[in-house]
């Protein structure tokens, strides 16, 4: 228990992440205001990054096989980050042509589509 | 890293489309002054698809290498669905030409963003990397999000923009983590490292957990039952092009990617085929099942869509044996060409039905197609054909792709699955042919059910597609050997 807190190792951050991960998760699904699941979606990728990181900062396996070996996983990280910019900004967009067409941005309001 | 610039050319087809991109967006800018007429748009865009298709056809003989340092793969699997996505692409192009100008909405963005996600399709097919992958996903999926909420009319097209993008999101942030785990278990994003982690059978938790999430990821963007909610809402929402566009080259581009994932990064064993023969028994039966009650022909093809996608499965799963992996690759690849032939073609008809329909922001009904025949014979003959060519009744491509798929699985030992799709695909029948009946049979109610005028390049379109359709069907043996050449690199 003690080296579980102490010893620097990637299973703190692992757990972290999969916490993280899952209250995204749950935010996706559960919340009703259409900007929080936004940002529940961002929250998801960032748990992402934080396991990449993670498992680049402490690796599982004695050696990469990659070029850059695992600080491929940074790189990644800058990768995902750049894109999570991307949608967040496509996601605002649409979320704003919702609103100007029903002034709301509750989702259990998005209900044109039902049979 | 070693960048060797002619690696270039081996990604030419993505980039000519992104540069077909970069010119509509430019063009936008320069000619808004003294051009407010943008009809060139839908024809320079056609242009750059038709150069997309064309290096792809032409670089189909080049033996297979690797790209980037193994980030991608040139090969005839890739170049196959390049091929497919940029025919769908020219296609939707033509269709979505004379849908825009006759709603009066044609802007600067519409085929800059066709031709930038299909640009995110050939890379998808091609990428061998994790991180590659993803960013081809999102550069696809971003712009399939704009091109849903395109029309700004009612609040059907943003709210199903809007669904999209929230599962399609959530999709992909389960693939990323599937992706980070892939990277804890072999140090390394490439699907060749994977594999030859999963060969040494190391660190199993975490290759099966990755394996899962990654294949959970795709089964949402591939429209696997149970991850197919969002289907019939957005393409019932989308403006048909953009479905038919969707349809053909979203599942394409997906497909290859699954196909790429598990077969490339977890072949060794085959121990995924459990999973996938169980996605596609529920996807068949589910898509099948829900398909019936449809009143709305959109809503009905994106039941079928869901259907299409269990006998894709069908073929996946039968890639997870090792001795007749090319066949079953070469019967995945004809199934996509064929549907997406038959899809957008189906969808350029419900274009010019729904015209009316989207001014008004409605959904579209059964009993608009009524008496089509009477006014537009032609319009109601292709309509047949392709809900023929879905429903698998030969002489159509949809009866050689079930045939191929179908006798792939039977040589993998999957016989009860072939079985179940050969029933399911019979049950098929009852709400496609539903279609024709109203299209032949029933009387028309309302006088205004189609107008006339521009209709010439979205009939082009559809004559085409119907051309492909029977060609498929008829003498399908140069797409068969075309399929088994770009299928041959997963023949081991």
């Amino acid at each position: 228990m003690v080296d579980f807190f102490h010893a620097h190792q990637a299973q703190h951050y692992l757990v972290l992440a999969a916490l993280l991960f899952a209250l995204g998760a749950a935010g996706v699904v559960l919340r009703r205001n259409a900007i929080i699941v936004l940002m529940s979606i961002e929250l998801m990728l960032n748990a992402v990054n934080l396991t990449f990181l993670a498992f680049a900062r402490f690796p599982l396996v004695a050696n990469s096989p990659m070029q850059g070996g695992f600080s491929q996983g940074h790189a990644a990280v800058f990768f995902v980050i750049a894109t999570a910019a991307a949608e967040a900004a496509v996601g605002l967009a649409i979320i704003i042509a919702v609103f100007r067409s029903r002034t709301s941005v509750n989702v259990d309001e998005f209900d044109s589509l039902k049979l | 890293m070693n960048f060797n610039p002619g690696d270039l050319y081996g990604v030419l087809p993505a980039l000519l489309l992104a540069a077909g991109a970069l010119v509509l967006l430019t063009s936008e800018v320069f000619l808004r002054p003294v051009e407010p007429d943008r009809r060139y748009q839908a024809w320079v865009a056609a242009a750059f698809a038709f150069a997309g298709l064309w290096a792809s056809l032409a670089q189909l003989g080049d033996p297979a290498q690797p790209l980037f340092a193994g980030a991608a793969v040139s090969d005839g699997f890739a170049h196959i669905v390049a091929a497919v996505v940029c025919a769908a692409l020219f296609l939707s192009c033509i269709v979505a030409f004379s849908y825009l100008e006759s709603l009066r909405a044609t802007r600067g963005e519409f085929y800059a963003l066709a031709l930038f996600s299909a640009s995110g399709m050939c890379l998808l097919a091609q990428a061998t990397d994790l991180v590659v992958i993803f960013i081809s996903l999102e550069v696809m999926s971003l712009a399939v999000y704009a091109l849903c909420a395109y029309l700004r009319r009612g609040k059907r097209p943003a709210e199903a923009a809007f669904k999209y993008f929230i599962l399609g999101s959530f999709a992909s942030a389960i693939f990323l983590y599937g992706a980070a785990f892939a990277f804890g278990a072999s140090g390394s994003t490439r699907l060749a490292d994977l594999a030859a982690t999963v060969r040494s059978g190391s660190a199993t938790t975490l290759v099966y957990a990755s394996a899962a999430l990654l294949a959970a990821g795709f089964a949402f963007k591939v429209a696997a039952v149970p991850f197919h909610m969002w289907v019939p809402d957005v393409y019932d929402g989308a403006p048909a092009p953009v479905t038919g566009f969707m349809a053909a080259g979203v599942k394409a581009a997906a497909f290859a990617t699954l196909v790429r994932i598990l077969v490339s990064g977890y072949g060794e064993g085959g121990r995924w085929r459990g999973l996938i023969v169980a996605l596609a028994y529920l996807t068949m039966l589910v898509g099948n099942l829900l398909a019936v009650p449809q009143r709305s022909v959109k809503r009905m093809l994106a039941y079928s869509s869901i259907a299409h996608a269990g006998y894709l499965l069908v073929a996946v799963a039968a890639m997870g044996t090792s001795a007749p992996r090319a066949d079953a690759a070469g019967a995945l690849l004809f199934y996509l060409a064929s549907y997406g032939a038959t899809v957008i073609g189906a969808f350029a008809v419900v274009a010019i039905i729904e015209r009316k329909l989207a001014l008004s922001g409605l959904g579209d009904d059964l009993s608009s197609w009524a008496g089509l025949s009477e006014k537009h014979p032609a319009l109601a003959a292709a309509m047949s054909l392709f809900m023929i060519s879905l429903a698998g009744v030969p002489p159509t491509a949809g009866f050689m792709a079930k045939l191929t798929v179908f006798r792939s699985a039977i040589e993998a030992d999957l016989v009860p699955l072939a079985i179940f799709g050969v029933i399911t695909s019979v049950a098929g029948l009852y709400y496609y042919l539903r279609v024709v009946v109203y299209v032949y049979m029933v009387p028309e109610a309302k006088a205004d059910a189609v107008q006339g005028g521009r209709l010439l390049s979205a009939g082009l379109a559809i004559a085409g597609c119907a051309l492909i359709v029977l060609w498929m069907g008829v003498l399908p043996g140069s797409f068969a050997a075309l399929a088994q050449s770009g299928a041959a690199v997963f023949g081991r």
